[in-house]
């Protein structure tokens, strides 16, 4: 086992290439270009056994990953906000086809205004499409959660694609140290890749992916595909443990932080959570009973678990980095739908929405949220979902507004025609 | 925790600098964070790069807003707000800036409670205030020192006073060798002299630690207001507001029209130029903007009676500040 | 319908003196994209709507700073021909219903690069012509795709390296041949054009501005940062693009493709050798360093030659 600095891509890379895929479609977006630019480093020089073909677009990508995923072979490919959505057809179209892969989502705030930097609205759009997700907060994660991906996506009561989500910046072009797995250990863990009765062959009929007509056979096969995302629900904790053992790292589909004897509780997915934990630690010496818990596996949703760690507390924040318009924090409601109805549910169950287009989330806000926790359990009151925003950032927008506003157009200096 | 931010321009070996420090402290025990931070790179064009170490798992993220030490590799960004250079600086920092100015000079221009240490890191040639006008006019192009990065990177090892020699020397073999043993040595031999030259500083920054949650100063969070479309769609509703944008920041190489030698056919080098940053005057002359040209040189190049030279843009800086004191006049850089 | 003497500049002397696309925008020093651009700008005026999609150029615009006097609208990777066919259409239907008058008509110009142009833009902008779209379309052509950190697109040429083909012969394909497949779809006009010869530009834009329908110009964009090369060369590469016959400057004007400048031949009758393009770029270095490949090198010859010879014969 060697232990390097490695940024979230080229721990991605790794996961590729010690999962000992097959072939990779690729396309080219910012985050994710160092992911797909190591592999292809490798494959050139023959030290990855494997095929990258570049499509013409994400939506071809996410095609060809599908349909060769049901034609017999390991596949890898990664894209990031706007390629995700411009794939999103075929993103449900190939879980619905029950074709196995990974791919790594590098979140990144979705159009319009553009922007380059994360937030999770990108990966939240695919919530429903019968992909599984996990969400990492470090790089050694991404390399480790793909290897675990390939055992979940390829289970046998599974057999649907999984995304493995990280941070664009925070974790993309951050060096980590990342204990890479020995090469052997890694192809003995994830295994051969078994495609069933997945692969086309001469003499073996197939037809996948056929048209159906009537709801009840629509609904078998959709119906089908959900319970086989539940069906990660009891399938992780045996890898998680096969994992741990074989490696020495413990993934639990919630990681929680101080939660013992916490009274207030922060709730987030994603590389910022490592900052939450920093937050824990000097809420704690300031004499707080602060906890975390950082939603690690999103889909299937492990609702269990949600309220056997939140039930009891005196009061909740969720910190969306998200944001559904016109709803709000998407974590925070199904957090809210998990807890509805059971005893000893939290006192308060607040939404925070930040990080939007890398906003940062800084410490002085986590305390605050913490202080605001308290403060409405006392007397009593509910607490609005905040969108977090400062009176500087305010200010600075008015600025910029000044500028993009202006009356009268600014001819630059010395616009002289000659005769 | 040690939080260090390296300021330069891009095609300065920045992010190398950052690259090399975070795994010299990584070989030295250390859990270490590090990344660049851009936009988009473009040469010239002020970045900034950031590494954090620590014993324990780094948890911190995002750009350092309380360094304990910045390093600025190339001072004509520390007078440039857009840099940023100066963010967060207070009296636990240590600014060291690669300069052939002395640090009380730095001290006073800056007015700031930073400790200031001083490296000379880039070429000599052309540099020294005392130098010819020949001399300075074979200045380099600072945008064309990739080394100067390698050199941040180990005055800033020496510093700290954890990182020795030795694991220096293998943090920059280790980062430097994909690109061959003579960048290597180069870069070596350079940077091993800006880690000895640092001697007398050892030990001068210090680590600091996880911000208190006893006393903090309050966010001050507000309601965002609503606002209708008209004002709240991402729209711009004025034309050619980019002219704000003064990219004559980047410039490292500055080109100058001899207006003795230009035979006036401004048609040339105002077309030829991307940017259009060549105007042309009532008198049908070209005029260069500087506010706004990038340095590409494109217009150099192309000048047909060869008009046009080009200056180090430190150098040309330099000549102006002095003519402006010895004139008294202002000059707009 | 094309108006008889439209060109106006016909030397160097005559192109704009006063420039409309303003300074400030973050593209790189030395940009080939922007150097098309704003001399095409000067001469299309502020009358005009770009219409963008993802790619070096959709950068123009960050909030708040535009260097636009006219319109700018930022669609996505794929469909910017489609953005611009609901511009020209609502355009249209505006004229029509008299909420806006002739005098406040805007022209609509599609700008993407060639990763949008050459790959998934293609089906937007078939569909654009095959409706017989009024409007512009500059596709700045780096040979990569450059705002992700130059991997190859389908409008990379053979041996070029780029992030995605660092083996030591660099990339395997070949350049796509975008103007013929869309002339293929007939339009109204088809040309290449090069920042490095702007008189050719300059008359290709004045000619195409009395036209009505598709118009469609791909213009290659000499790229520092991505052809690792010193930014002051853009100008001279792109010239010697043109000069050794990779670059043809050509026109698809009524049902004919009609070259707009044939490469000089020495008294030998020989163009300037490809090498002396290639040799300037550090995406063709491998063609020289360690050693020459003479048989990379014959062959790219052989097809710019083998193109000549057909165009000339």
């Amino acid at each position: 086992m060697t232990r390097r600095l490695l940024t979230g891509n080229s721990a991605a890379a790794w996961g590729a290439r010690l999962a000992q895929v097959d072939y990779v479609p690729a396309f080219p977006i910012t985050p994710q270009t160092e992911i797909i630019e190591d592999l292809s480093l490798w494959i050139d020089r023959g030290e990855m056994d494997a095929r990258m073909v570049t499509l013409e677009s994400e939506h071809s990508m996410i095609t060809a990953a599908g349909s060769a995923a049901s034609s017999g072979v390991r596949v890898f490919t990664a894209t990031s906000s706007q390629g995700l959505l411009y794939g999103m057809e075929m993103v449900y179209t190939v879980a619905g086809w029950r074709a196995p892969f990974v791919m790594i989502n590098v979140s990144r705030g979705l159009s319009s205004p553009i922007t380059l930097e994360s937030d999770h609205n990108d990966i939240m759009a695919a919530r429903d499409s019968g992909f599984l997700q996990i969400h990492c907060a470090t790089c050694q994660e991404i390399t480790d959660s793909v290897l675990m991906s390939y055992r979940l996506a390829e289970h046998k009561e599974i057999r649907l694609p999984a995304i493995v989500n990280q941070d664009g910046f925070y974790l993309s072009f951050t060096r980590e140290p990342v204990s890479l797995p020995d090469a052997d250990r890694a192809a003995a863990f994830v295994g051969e890749f078994d495609p069933e009765n997945l692969q086309f062959k001469s003499g073996a009929p197939l037809s996948q992916a056929m048209a159906v007509l009537g709801g009840g056979p629509y609904s078998y096969f959709r119906y089908q595909a959900h319970l086989a995302v539940e069906r990660a629900l009891s399938v992780y904790d045996e890898i998680a443990d096969e994992f741990a053992d074989t490696f020495g790292r413990r993934y639990d589909m919630i990681d929680s932080y101080m939660m013992d004897d916490a009274e207030y509780v922060l709730v987030m997915m994603g590389s910022f959570a490592t900052k939450a934990r920093d937050a824990v630690d000097s809420l704690r010496q300031a004499g707080w009973k602060v906890g975390l818990a950082r939603i690690r596996l999103f889909r299937p949703l492990p609702q269990q678990k949600i309220r056997q760690l939140l039930s009891g507390r005196r009061a909740v924040a969720v910190i969306d980095q998200n944001i559904s318009m016109g709803m709000g924090g998407i974590l925070h409601s199904e957090i809210a739908m998990a807890l509805y109805g059971i005893n000893d549910a939290p006192g308060l169950l607040a939404s925070y929405i930040g990080g939007l287009g890398g906003r940062d989330i800084r410490q002085q806000e986590f305390f605050e949220m913490i202080s605001e926790l308290k403060q409405a359990s006392d007397t009593g009151d509910r607490l609005q979902p905040r969108l977090l925003y400062t009176k500087n950032e305010l200010t600075e927008i008015r600025n910029l507004q000044a500028i993009a506003q202006a009356e009268h157009v600014e001819i630059k200096q010395a616009e002289r025609k000659k005769k | 925790m040690f939080r260090i931010r390296f300021h330069g321009r891009g095609g300065q070996g920045i992010k190398t600098a950052s690259r090399i420090l975070g795994t010299a402290f990584f070989m030295a025990g250390y859990e270490v964070q590090d990344a660049p931070r851009y936009g988009a790179e473009r040469r010239g064009a002020p970045l900034f790069a950031y590494v954090r170490a620590d014993k324990s798992p780094v948890n911190e993220r995002g750009i350092i807003s309380q360094p304990d030490l910045v390093v600025v590799a190339d001072d004509t960004l520390v007078g440039m707000p857009a840099a940023g250079v100066m963010q967060g600086v207070d009296q636990h920092t240590v600014l060291l800036i690669n300069s052939q100015e002395k640090a009380e000079t730095w001290s006073q221009r800056l007015n700031t409670p930073a400790t200031i240490i001083i490296l000379t890191a880039t070429e000599t040639v052309g540099e020294d205030a005392e130098a010819s006008d020949d001399a300075r006019e074979a200045a380099i192009d600072r945008a064309e020192l990739p080394y100067i990065g390698s050199s941040c990177a180990a005055a800033a090892a020496a510093l700290t006073n954890v990182i020795s020699r030795d694991v220096f020397v293998d943090a920059l073999t280790e980062e430097l060798k994909p690109l061959g043993e003579n960048i290597v040595k180069k870069n070596m031999d350079i940077a091993l002299a800006a880690f000895a030259a640092m001697s007398q500083h050892v030990g001068i920054v210090s680590e600091s630690s996880l911000p208190s949650a006893k006393e903090y100063i309050k966010p001050e969070w507000i309601k965002l207001p609503f606002e209708e479309a008209k004002i709240s769609a991402p729209a711009i509703h004025a034309g050619v507001t980019s002219v704000k944008v003064r990219t004559g920041l980047w410039r490292t190489m500055r080109p100058v029209i001899d207006y003795e030698r230009c035979s006036g056919c401004w048609w040339i080098c105002s077309t030829y130029c991307p940017d259009g940053a060549i105007n042309v005057t009532d008198e049908g002359l070209p005029d260069i903007d500087y506010d706004h040209c990038k340095g590409c040189l494109i217009c150099v190049a192309q000048c047909p009676p060869q008009a046009i030279e080009s200056i180090a843009e430190h150098v040309a800086k330099h000549r102006e500040m002095s003519a402006a004191s010895t004139t008294g006049g202002v000059h707009d850089t | 319908m094309i108006k008889e003497s439209v060109v106006q500049i016909h030397r160097m002397k005559d192109m704009p003196s006063s420039h409309l696309l303003g300074t400030g925008t973050p593209m790189c020093a030395g940009c080939g994209g922007l150097e098309a651009l704003h001399n095409m700008y000067d001469i299309l005026g502020e009358k005009t709507v770009f219409v963008n999609a993802a790619g070096c150029l959709t950068l123009l615009s960050v909030y708040p700073f535009t260097p636009f006097r006219g319109g700018w609208l930022y669609t996505a990777m794929a469909s910017a021909p489609a953005g611009a066919q609901g511009v020209r259409d609502a355009l249209d239907i505006r004229l029509q219903k008299k909420k806006l008058s002739e005098e406040d008509n805007m022209e609509v110009v599609v700008v993407t690069g060639d990763g949008s142009a050459y790959g998934m833009g293609l089906s937007a902008t078939s569909g654009a012509m095959d409706r017989n779209l009024d409007f512009i379309y500059l596709c700045y052509d780096n040979e990569g795709y450059g705002n992700t950190g130059q991997q190859y697109s389908a409008a990379t040429p053979h041996a070029a390296v780029t992030s995605t083909s660092r083996g030591s012969h660099g990339y395997p394909g070949f350049k796509k041949d975008l103007f013929s497949i869309w002339a293929a779809h007939d339009p109204v006009y088809v040309a290449t054009i090069i920042g490095a010869e702007p008189l050719d530009l300059a008359k290709k834009i004045e000619k195409l501005k009395t036209m009505r329908g598709p118009r469609m110009l791909i213009s290659l964009a000499p790229c520092p940062t991505g052809w690792d090369y010193d930014p002051k060369l853009s100008v001279e590469i792109g010239r010697l693009a043109v000069q050794t016959g990779v670059w043809p400057l050509k026109e698809y004007i009524n049902g004919e493709v009609i070259h707009t400048k044939i490469p000089k031949k020495d008294k030998s009758g020989k163009r300037i050798p490809v090498e002396e393009y290639l040799k300037l770029q550090g995406r063709f270095k491998h063609l020289f360093h360690p050693q020459r490949d003479d048989k990379g090198i014959a062959e790219i010859q052989a097809s710019i030659d083998a193109y000549w010879d057909k165009v000339t014969a």
